[in-house]
């Protein structure tokens, strides 16, 4: 009798331990999912809700949604301090809502945490996120994303938007450009004045400036290589210049092939610029962040970076005794360079992508959330504060407004050109931008050459 | 109670929790990525099964060669100066009569510090401008050296952290060996005349060889699956120079265009070298009895 007892006892006891760790907590999910039709049955939880100022009479359930933002550090403390607000706002318009913040490193959440979430269909609510063929329109075909373009209809926005492109694909939205940019060159005023340059206007001022600093001691172009995008920033924009605009997306489609001799004379520009030592000694082991500190430190005269750094310029826990000394130009044109040679760079490629798995109490806040970031206000904040170009159009008179000069610098280098080209790494597939990271940093350290790193990128790009 | 104990089906109920476990955490994970390893699984689309291609391309990439190359590097590090420094120490620290327990912790501490930390602590030690090791260099006028930014540097600052990190817990582990020693052939040995050196030589450390034997397996292990103060420090860089098998694995199969098909493959090569490896280590040196 004992023995069936315990045999009885240990059956219950092992069966209870599986069936608990064989759980899930769906049905939590089933009543969070379900909770807005249960809302007025659970007074007691409603009032530990945080919109206790609503005034409306039924009492709502609580719910949260996840935010991924990459404003972490000081260099990102005013585009913070914006999207506090708008989360505070959104909050404030969506009756038991509450946003969870979290703060990751960009290059950590684009290239470490998003892919790895993606692969298991978990991503935050709303997160951060790149354009273009490797992140938002891969994820957009692989169905992880939310397409916008309804909710953009249903609050008006759809002609608002200044470009779409890198979010946009078979008339599908799969992310909102939080704002635009180009890239160029930032340099120290003072230390220019003090050694008789002048703001470079051709190719042969750029590289006089740069051999003059170089002569004296200084970094002509902070660089910080061990983030390979950081060096690729500026052999793009010499691609732009030399292969000519169009070909950006022409090296995606196949137009333009990558050991084409403008293309191989953009590599060879940039090597030739290593050659001279004109980049960051040592340059393959400082951080993206590190550039800035050389060049904020007066130890680099110059610096080619996107315009998003425009805002360090301005504050003095920043800059220091750079503050308001530093101004910003474009590539020069380059002799025998393809095309409309006033173009510039311009991105609207970083901004917010949602989860397609969202249920709806998640995509009204959704919705609250980009009616609150992409509106007027915020968008000319944006300008403003953060130094960041507007993604959506504003009023003629928003630019007026800009007293930053760094800001108005690049509005008005933007103003001043032909067009924009965008940033290969957002047209190109996956694979070539991996081999193009890999393939200058060879260049960098002369294990290639500028023709063997063309060949390689081509014979990567024939694969496709 | 002894009766019921003897049934075996009673075994078989305690143990299906532990079995469950062990094959929800060990033999799926195992199984399915044995098979991921044959897919272009990329993590968004449906897996393919593509045969060896995985293998294919990941051999014929000069990169992981120069991978593999480098973790050949760690384990001949390990072998060749780290194991015999580490005797040396623990020799060192056993015959020291006083404080010796302050050494022991002293050497025993970078082992409990978070790679992270020693990573930024090392990064900091090696900054070209600012780091005391080049400004020591400088009061002799020698330039300040790159230290993780030349491939002539990077691989051996990566291989002296790494030792530093781990010495200590070898260290310790040879020491209790050592201590554990009766003292009486030592005794015998210096009444007979015996020095210092022939006494550590002749005596003891044939008397420890178990433990060196464990230590030079665990050193060979290590080295195989050494990854995390590389990522730390340089990221496999600057241009390959530090890349080992794990951290090329952790490139390919995250990052720009992750392919979690080639990641899961490389960490099938990774198992079998170590396996090898140990394998013949034991077979052949690591033999502690006829």
């Amino acid at each position: 009798m004992k023995k069936v007892l315990l045999t009885v006892i240990m059956l219950v006891l092992v069966s209870t331990a599986v069936l608990t760790a064989c759980g899930s907590n769906s049905s939590n999910n089933q009543s969070n999912s379900n909770n807005s039709n249960k809302s007025s049955n659970n007074s007691s939880k409603a009032t530990t809700g945080p919109d206790n100022s609503a005034p409306s009479e039924e009492k709502v359930e609580p719910f949260t949604i996840s935010l991924r933002h990459t404003q972490i550090g000081e260099s990102q403390k005013f585009r913070k301090a914006i999207l506090d607000d708008v989360v505070a706002k959104t909050e404030g318009d969506v009756p038991g809502l509450t946003i969870e913040l979290e703060g990751v490193e960009d290059e950590v959440n684009r290239f470490t945490k998003l892919p790895a979430e993606m692969a298991a269909g978990n991503p935050p609510m709303i997160f951060d996120i790149f354009g273009g063929e490797g992140d938002a329109l891969k994820y957009g075909e692989a169905g992880r994303l939310l397409d916008v373009a309804p909710i953009l209809d249903e609050l008006g926005l759809s002609d608002k938007f200044l470009n779409l492109d890198q979010f946009t694909v078979d008339g599908k939205v799969y992310g909102l450009p939080i704002g635009g940019n180009t890239e160029g060159f930032f340099y120290n005023e003072e230390l220019f004045a003090q050694l008789g340059l002048s703001e470079p206007t051709t190719l042969a001022e750029l590289e006089n400036a740069a051999q003059v600093l170089t002569d004296n001691g200084y970094t002509a172009f902070a660089m910080g290589s061990k983030g390979a995008w950081v060096p690729l920033m500026l052999v793009n924009t010499l691609i732009g210049r030399y292969a000519g605009p169009e070909a950006i997306n022409g090296l995606a489609s196949g137009d333009v092939k990558w050991n084409s001799p403008e293309v191989i004379a953009a590599f060879t520009k940039y090597s030739e610029w290593v050659e001279k030592g004109y980049f960051t000694k040592g340059e393959l082991g400082f951080e993206y962040a590190d550039m800035l500190n050389e060049f904020v430190t007066g130890k680099a005269g110059m610096m080619f970076d996107g315009s998003w750094r425009a805002s360090v310029f301005k504050d003095e826990t920043q800059a220091g005794a750079l503050t308001n000394k530093v101004s910003f130009f474009p590539m020069p044109a380059v002799d025998g360079g393809k095309g409309d040679q006033t173009y510039v760079n311009g991105n609207y490629s970083n901004g917010y992508g949602f989860s397609s798995n969202l249920n709806e109490q998640q995509l009204v806040a959704v919705k609250a959330f980009i009616k609150n970031m992409y509106s007027d206000e915020m968008q000319l904040r944006g300008l403003l504060e953060d130094g960041v170009l507007p993604s959506i159009k504003l009023s003629g008179d928003a630019t007026s407004k800009v007293e930053d000069k760094v800001v108005n610098k690049v509005i008005q280098v933007m103003g001043k050109s032909g067009g924009a080209f965008s940033h290969f790494d957002s047209t190109v597939k996956s694979e070539v931008y991996k081999e193009s990271e890999d393939a200058i940093l060879k260049l960098i350290t002369k294990h290639e050459t500028p023709q063997s790193v063309a060949d390689i990128l081509q014979a990567v790009q024939d694969r496709q | 109670m002894n009766r019921i104990l003897r049934n075996p089906w009673i075994y078989s109920i305690m143990i299906i929790p532990t079995l469950a476990l062990y094959t929800l955490f060990f033999i799926y994970p195992m199984a399915t990525s044995s098979y991921y390893a044959f897919t272009d699984w990329n993590g968004l689309n449906q897996a393919s099964f593509v045969g060896l291609d995985n293998f294919i391309r990941v051999f014929s990439d000069k990169d992981f060669i120069n991978a593999i190359y480098n973790n050949f590097i760690f384990i001949g590090f390990s072998i060749f100066i780290q194991v015999p420094l580490i005797i040396l120490f623990a020799l060192l620290i056993s015959s020291v009569k006083r404080f010796q327990g302050i050494y022991k912790t002293t050497v025993f501490i970078p082992s409990i510090l978070s790679t992270s930390v020693i990573g930024i602590l090392w990064g900091f030690i090696l900054h070209p401008n600012i780091g005391p090791v080049n400004q020591f260099l400088s009061l002799f006028g020698i330039e300040p050296i790159f230290w993780l930014a030349e491939s002539k540097w990077a691989m051996v600052s990566i291989l002296v952290v790494n030792a530093w990190q781990w010495m200590g817990f070898y260290i310790v582990l040879v020491l209790a060996a050592i201590l554990a020693l009766p003292k009486e052939m030592n005794e015998a040995a210096e009444i007979d005349g015996a020095t210092g050196i022939q006494r550590a030589l002749y005596i003891t450390v044939p008397l420890i060889k178990p433990i060196i034997s464990v230590v030079v397996m665990l050193s060979i292990a290590g080295a195989m699956r050494v990854v995390d103060i590389v990522l730390v420090m340089t990221k496999g860089g600057p241009v390959g120079a530090t890349e080992v098998m794990a951290s090329y694995l952790v490139n390919e199969a995250m990052g720009v265009n992750p392919s979690y098909g080639v990641g899961t493959a490389i960490s099938l090569i990774i198992f079998a070298f170590a396996l090898v490896l140990t394998g013949i280590y034991q077979a052949t040196f690591g033999k502690t009895k006829e």
